[in-house]
């Protein structure tokens, strides 16, 4: 057993709720070998997707070396948000209907267990450094934070309404949420969840994305069809970036941003510095959850009504595959390890 | 533009104000219903019939149907339901002979139990026959958590499906009657 697993252990003991602590014990020992570390050495990437097929109650396991399905996992309560552990062997999976996180062993592709996290559990991050996981309440207006073993509550904050996408800067000490109805990015401190600031963004926010230095911030704005750009230390917006209809969200990649407009079945992509969109790539219908692999090479996105999971070169930003996953893919977050 | 048409625009300007619009608060769980018929003519008399954004009068729940635009991208349409209600759509994407694409722009919840509603109407040969698609993406009409029955996810599917399986199987009886 871990130091963490055995902390979060005693925490349970100290509450007195028996039940909990059966659960919490039971699951830190089956997890022990799988447990976040504190600090993240940087792991080979294990070349897979796992997507959250929202409607079909599954998370499908692509392996991206040969694009097939190598497994598929049912997970009840329509789950749509993914986040992964900072060794990324461990996966964080929303049911927003169950009102659920279910944590799953992407290594063995088993369940683990699940916890409670409040009324519309959707948007979920985990803090590459500490491993701690936030998950964002869109009925409660709240971010939970939970330890990642066990799932206890350590901490909630209220945020702005509907807080949708969550994410964390790689020094682990900034949160960042799309407070989609709002219309506004809510910066927390990761470790407190003290408020460090608000950033007026576009109309209804609903993913956001950190750029791997930390610096700027990019929340794809459903209701006026664009992209803001933020600058994180400064806590400001410092562009804006007309996309397709209903972008979804944001990746990116060799200095470029890809972003994945629902309505328009398309990738908009524009440089990082210029802000000047580059080409828009038809996909398949419903381009939701979309990220990129760990040597930037390909982006990789989620088609809800399609039910594809598709690729893009990031070189030549042509679609060079597609694979069919379950019904309703989601995969909104972190989804690549 | 007629008189008519133009008390008719300003309804629809007026009651997209005030119905509940695409960009309201939703449920987290995004439904899907797709339904197909085979029909046993070919694809061009099928399109002929269902073709026009502004005749939706294939379906046997609409009673009539107003608009403007024609079939250009953002054209509308107000169809009148029989035995009551109102729906206001508008065309979001028009491939001639192949298909449309359309959102619902305004709709009471109690007329049709969804929120931000699209949806897309296609038809493709398959031989001498044809095989017309109908599918659709939306949420449910309630916007906060635990709805009631008769606004939840469930009730959304049931109702959306009604609608496609009423207006598919209507329009191969027509079609295929030579209507």
């Amino acid at each position: 057993m871990t130091a963490r697993g055995m902390r979060a252990s005693r925490r349970g003991l100290g509450s007195g709720l028996a039940l909990l602590v059966i659960w919490a014990t039971a699951m830190a020992t089956a997890m022990a070998e799988t447990a976040p570390l504190p600090v993240a050495p940087k792991l080979a990437e294990a070349g897979e997707a796992l997507i959250t097929n929202q409607t079909g109650d599954s998370l499908s396991v692509v392996r991206l070396s040969d694009f097939r399905v190598v497994a598929e996992l049912a997970i009840d309560g329509k789950p749509a948000g993914i986040a992964l552990s900072p060794n990324r062997r461990t996966a964080y999976v929303t049911s927003p209907d169950g009102k659920v996180v279910t944590i799953v062993d992407a290594v063995s592709r088993r369940l683990m267990g699940r916890f409670s996290s409040g009324n519309g559990p959707l948007g979920i991050a985990v803090n590459p450094v500490s491993g701690r996981v936030y998950v964002a309440d869109w009925y409660q207006h709240k971010i939970m934070a939970h330890e990642p073993v066990t799932g206890l509550l350590v901490g909630e904050k209220s945020v702005g309404k509907s807080p949708s996408g969550l994410a964390v800067t790689p020094d682990g000490k900034h949160l960042l949420s799309a407070d989609r109805d709002s219309n506004q990015v809510t910066i927390l401190d990761a470790d407190t969840l003290d408020l460090i600031g608000t950033v007026a963004v576009g109309e209804r926010p609903f993913g956001v994305t950190v750029s791997a230095d930390g610096r700027r911030a990019y929340s794809a704005n459903v209701g006026s069809n664009d992209v803001s750009v933020i600058d994180v230390p400064a806590r400001s917006r410092i562009g804006t970036v007309p996309v397709g209809r209903r972008p979804y969200a944001v990746a990116i990649a060799q200095g470029r941003a890809f972003v994945s407009d629902q309505y328009d079945a398309t990738v908009t992509v524009f440089d990082v510095a210029t802000l000047a969109v580059v080409k828009v790539i038809p996909v398949g219908d419903y381009p939701e959850g979309i990220a990129a692999d760990t040597a930037g090479r390909n982006i990789y996105v989620a088609c809800w009504s399609a039910n594809t999971l598709e690729r893009i070169d990031t070189a030549t930003l042509e679609v060079t595959g597609k694979v069919a996953v379950g019904d309703g893919p989601r995969a909104f977050g972190d989804f690549i390890r | 533009m007629s008189r008519r048409g133009l008390v008719w625009m300003m309804m629809v300007l007026l009651l997209s104000q005030v119905a509940v619009g695409p960009l309201d608060a939703h449920g987290p769980t995004r439904q899907k219903v797709t339904e197909k018929v085979e029909i046993n003519a070919p694809a061009e008399k099928v399109w002929a019939v269902i073709g026009s954004f502004q005749d939706m009068s294939w379906h046997p729940a609409v009673a009539n149907t107003e608009g403007n635009g024609g079939n250009t991208k953002g054209a509308t349409r107000v169809l009148t339901l029989r035995p009551a209600g109102r729906i206001i759509e508008a065309l979001s994407n028009y491939d001639a002979g192949k298909s449309l694409s359309y959102e619902i722009t305004a709709v009471d919840v109690k007329v049709l139990p969804v929120s931000n509603y699209t949806s897309t109407l296609s038809v493709e040969a398959s031989g001498g026959k044809s095989v017309v698609e109908w599918k659709a993406a939306f949420y449910r009409g309630f916007l906060n958590n635990d709805p009631p029955p008769e606004l939840s996810d469930e009730a959304a599917v049931r109702a959306i499906k009604g609608v496609f399986r009423a207006g598919l199987d209507a329009l191969k009886a027509k079609v295929e009657a030579g209507g």
